[in-house]
């Protein structure tokens, strides 16, 4: 045994790195000025795959080369366009002219290639991951250094509404798995320098592009170099989503509640971003995570924004009552049937005496029982094909709506409060959040059981301590109704008026905390004009539409 | 302290407030009216006068030493080893408060909504919760007091604002010495006990972000606290008349049965009121708790407070089963709230008093030698 551990020990290292060691013994290692050499070494590390396409040519029909690459990763047509033929096909400016060896990868770059992506490599171990990542190599006898172009087109799909955070007004697009597309969704809405994208590679296998959006002069400073330090101590084979990394950077993982919000949607990662936030990107993953975040974004919706302020407001107002039924009505109405039935009006006290009269169980264990059925029906529908599912649906509702009461198992009234439970849980927005709750429900329900009223209170006080006790990124999760902040205040239960909202959020300490412009905002003033109910037309009823279209060039 | 200095006025100001509405809602108008008779009201407004006195004691003191906490200020003062027996009898007073805070609540709760339910486990579970949640730093300590006041306040005031049509006016006259004067002495001093958690500003000062601010926050304080139960008072002795107040133990839940509200959503009140109540005695009994734990963190001059949070936790419990029945407990409570009158509004007024000597020599001294 003690002469295995050290062995143990010394074969560890390198084995963390990455399980290929052919790359590793060659790292750093120039490549050879052989063009037969340098061939036979990509051939012992990539030989055995069937798609790496070697094929030799001469350039400008004298100095032979190869040009090496994974046809499954490239697009052919431009390999073939703008790369082989004018290598191949000697343009007229160069005929007549010397080229000698030594300058023929500068003639190559400056005045042959049709390619926006080329570049200069000299280590073999760049240029196999270069090529595994979609670049076009082309290797020359007798040079040391070698080209490599950007030629990689992998077949993505195309931009979507986003699945799982519909809107009814406001945009449709929605992230892909392509990084690239994803920073282009962003950028197209904020072209303005101080976007800026960092990138860095997490994952020893699957070198996943990890992009940091942020608005410089917005965001906190603090923030981003807090995200950066975090992301960069990660050390994992493989990032395949972005969940994995939030799973790495939350606050308090052990808490149910999400400390970061991951959205599909580019519009409401861009709010974000102006909020102060900043946003994660992972290559392959369609969805941003944003950081830091407070308890109170979750059951806001982009289209709080878009819509009418009265409309926006009213709907939140309806989500949060709808957030508070998720959580604790199965346990009001526990405590309330078991230890207070006197609270109910006599009336509707009877009722449920009378639909409760069947059931043997108590009522703690009948809601338990219900709910736990619920939440098996709710998870087998989410995986089940469309077709199925609405079958699958109809047969659970049935069983748990109707044949469950008539067999005794529980009250109808029991049914309409589990039924309002799973609405309220649906109708919060973000999934993690609302799966927070629906965790929490369980242990309250039998707080409830036990204590009344009392469990019930005492399961809320806990709850609220444990997300006051939260921070995300450095900002306490409840801000800002606590800590309160007046500016954020104006955001949380009601969606205030664009216009009544001048600053941003303090409780993210942005750098930046002008969000209209200083003087007053003079909109709803030139609304009066050519409305003769406010105001005497003095000035004219047609001048104010004048300027709103003349001002008007979309184009 | 490595923790930031964030706590900002508003934030003090709720931390007084919930931390004073505590267990004492409920039995304030029986002190009150048993002291005052008609004058009840009089006689809440005297304490609250006689508890403000205390508090602008404990906070001038404060101002004078932002950085210190009385446990550490009063070893500057008093000397060292007068000044931690002091400490050690504000911490065993603040000790047996939180275990009187968490029976007097248990006794409430067995008597008006679990019958069934042995007393031990609900004053158990209502400390865990505190001690649980003492493990945080001070500005969670603050956020949790700021989130809750509206809480809070919330239900009493609807209480009241719907019993009021039932009051008669008649019940509160005389206005002014509708006892002998002695009795109402005795009956002011109890209500000013009833304030004694306001004491808890000694240790948000240090933490605050404005410390010269903290004389607003406690005069804001003791404003909105001491109005609530002015309310309180005022409402039952308008409603049931001095004489069936005497009768019952916790008129304020009487005036929650009593009161229905339009419309026939809920058939009674008072058990919402005693769920909501639940609240205000965690806010109590979590501030005495942590100022408890932070006291003997600071007398000892430990690092952190998080493992004595569960380490006086028995101590606490047994303390809260010493009382034998309901009688004896509010026996022992009256006598220990005087008792505590002279540590948290004595003890200040001397300390305060030798500080100013002590600064007054002092200039008087340099004065001297220039």
């Amino acid at each position: 045994m003690s002469l295995l551990r050290p062995k143990k020990r010394t074969y560890k290292k390198p084995q963390l790195l990455t399980p290929s060691k052919l790359v590793h013994q060659k790292e750093n290692t120039p490549t050879s000025s052989s063009l037969d050499e340098t061939e036979q070494q990509i051939k012992e590390i990539l030989g055995n795959n069937g798609d790496l396409k070697i094929k030799h040519f001469k350039i400008f029909g004298s100095f032979s080369a190869a040009c090496v690459y994974f046809s499954s990763l490239v697009n052919k047509d431009s390999i073939n366009k703008d790369i082989l033929r004018p290598l191949m096909y000697e343009p007229e400016h160069l005929i007549g002219k010397e080229k000698p060896l030594a300058q023929l990868i500068d003639i190559i770059l400056t005045e042959t290639l049709y390619h926006g992506e080329a570049k200069v490599g000299g280590c073999l171990d760049d240029l196999i991951e270069f090529m595994l990542r979609g670049e076009t190599v082309i290797i020359m006898d007798g040079l040391k250094e070698a080209i490599h172009i950007g030629t990689r087109k992998v077949d993505k799909r195309a931009i979507a509404q986003p699945e799982t955070e519909q809107v009814i007004l406001g945009p449709r697009e929605g992230f892909i798995e392509n990084i690239a597309t994803n920073v282009a969704l962003l950028r197209y809405r904020l072209p303005t320098p101080d976007f800026q994208v960092k990138t860095m590679k997490i994952g020893r296998l699957t070198k996943s592009t990890v992009a940091i959006c942020y608005l410089k002069g917005i965001a906190n400073e603090t923030v981003i170099k807090e995200v950066e330090k975090r992301l960069s101590e990660i050390d994992i084979d493989a990032i395949l989503d972005v969940g994995y990394l939030e799973q790495f950077i939350e606050d308090n993982p052990f808490s149910p509640f999400p400390q970061t919000q991951s959205t599909e949607r580019p519009d409401k990662t861009v709010a974000n971003l102006i909020e102060g936030r900043v946003a994660i990107l992972v290559d392959g993953s369609p969805f941003s995570l944003l950081v830091p975040v407070v308890f109170n974004q979750f059951y806001q919706t982009t289209e709080d924004y878009s819509s009418r302020f009265l409309m926006g407001s009213f709907v939140r107002l309806a989500r949060i009552l709808a957030l508070v039924f998720s959580l604790i009505f199965p346990s009001l109405y526990v405590s309330l049937i078991s230890f207070n039935p006197e609270l109910l009006p006599t009336e509707f006290a009877v009722a449920v005496a009378g639909g409760r009269a069947g059931v043997p169980y108590p009522a703690v264990i009948e809601v338990l029982i219900i709910e736990i059925a619920m939440e098996i029906l709710r998870e087998a529908t989410v995986r089940l094909p469309k077709q199925v599912g609405g079958a699958l649906s109809i047969v659970g509702v049935l069983v748990i709506g109707q044949a469950a009461v008539e067999a005794g198992l529980s009250s109808p009234i029991t049914v309409v409060v589990i039924a309002l439970t799973t609405i309220g849980s649906f109708a919060t927005p973000t999934y993690t959040a609302a799966f927070a709750l629906r965790m929490l429900r369980f242990p309250i329900m039998i707080l409830a059981g036990i204590f009344g009223l009392y469990g019930v209170m005492i399961g809320i006080i806990f709850i609220f301590n444990h997300m006051l006790s939260l921070k995300s990124f450095g900002v306490p999760y409840m801000a800002p109704v606590s800590p309160s902040d007046y500016q954020g205040m104006k955001d949380v239960v009601i969606r205030s008026p664009l216009w009544w909202m001048p600053k941003r959020p303090d409780f993210l300490h942005p750098a930046n905390q002008s969000r209209l412009t200083e003087k007053d905002n003079k909109v709803l003033e030139h609304n009066k004009v050519g409305n003769d109910q406010r105001e005497g037309t003095s000035n004219g009823g047609s001048e104010g539409d004048h300027n709103t279209s003349g001002n008007n060039n979309l184009n | 302290m490595g923790d930031p200095k964030e706590i900002t006025t508003l934030q003090a100001t709720t931390i007084l407030i919930s931390t004073i509405i505590g267990v004492g809602v409920l039995p304030l108008p029986l002190f009150a009216v048993r002291a005052g008779e008609t004058s009840a009201p009089f006689v809440t407004l005297t304490g609250m006068f006689l508890a403000a006195i205390g508090l602008v004691f404990i906070t001038s003191l404060g101002i004078r030493h932002p950085q210190k906490t009385i446990i550490t200020y009063s070893q500057d003062i008093i000397g060292k080893w007068l000044g931690r027996i002091f400490s050690i009898l504000v911490i065993i007073f603040f000790l047996i408060l939180t275990s009187l805070t968490a029976r007097e609540f248990g006794a409430v709760v067995v008597t008006g909504v679990l019958r069934e339910t042995p007393l031990e486990v609900t004053v158990i579970v209502m400390l865990l919760l505190a001690s649980i949640s003492c493990r945080n730093n001070i500005n969670v300590f603050a956020y949790i007091h700021n989130l809750y006041v509206p809480m809070i306040l919330a239900p009493v005031l609807i209480v009241v604002a719907f019993s009021l049509k039932n009051a008669n006016p008649l019940y509160l006259r005389p206005i002014f010495f509708g006892s002998d004067l002695w009795n109402m002495a005795g009956g002011m001093l109890t209500v000013a006990a009833l304030f004694q958690g306001s004491f808890i500003i000694t240790m948000i000062i240090p933490s605050m972000k404005s410390p010269k601010k903290a004389i607003k926050a406690s005069f804001w304080g003791i404003l909105i606290s001491g109005g609530l139960y002015l309310l309180i008072v005022i409402a039952t002795v308008a409603i049931f008349g001095p004489e069936e107040i005497k009768q019952i133990f916790w008129p304020t839940l009487e005036l929650a049965r009593t009161t229905a509200i339009p419309g026939n959503i809920l058939q009674r009140l008072d058990i919402i009121f005693l769920a909501v109540w639940v609240l205000a005695v965690f806010t109590t009994l979590f501030s005495s708790y942590f100022f408890t734990i932070h006291s003997i963190k600071e007398l000892f001059r430990l690092k952190d407070h998080k493992v004595l949070s569960y380490f006086i936790l028995p101590c606490v419990f047994f303390l809260a089963m010493a009382p034998q029945n309901i009688l004896h407990m509010y026996e022992i409570i009256q006598f220990i709230g005087r008792i505590g009158l002279l540590i948290t509004i004595l003890y200040p007024a001397v300390l305060l008093l030798m500080d100013f000597l002590k600064s007054w020599r002092r200039k008087r001294n340099v004065a001297k030698s220039s």
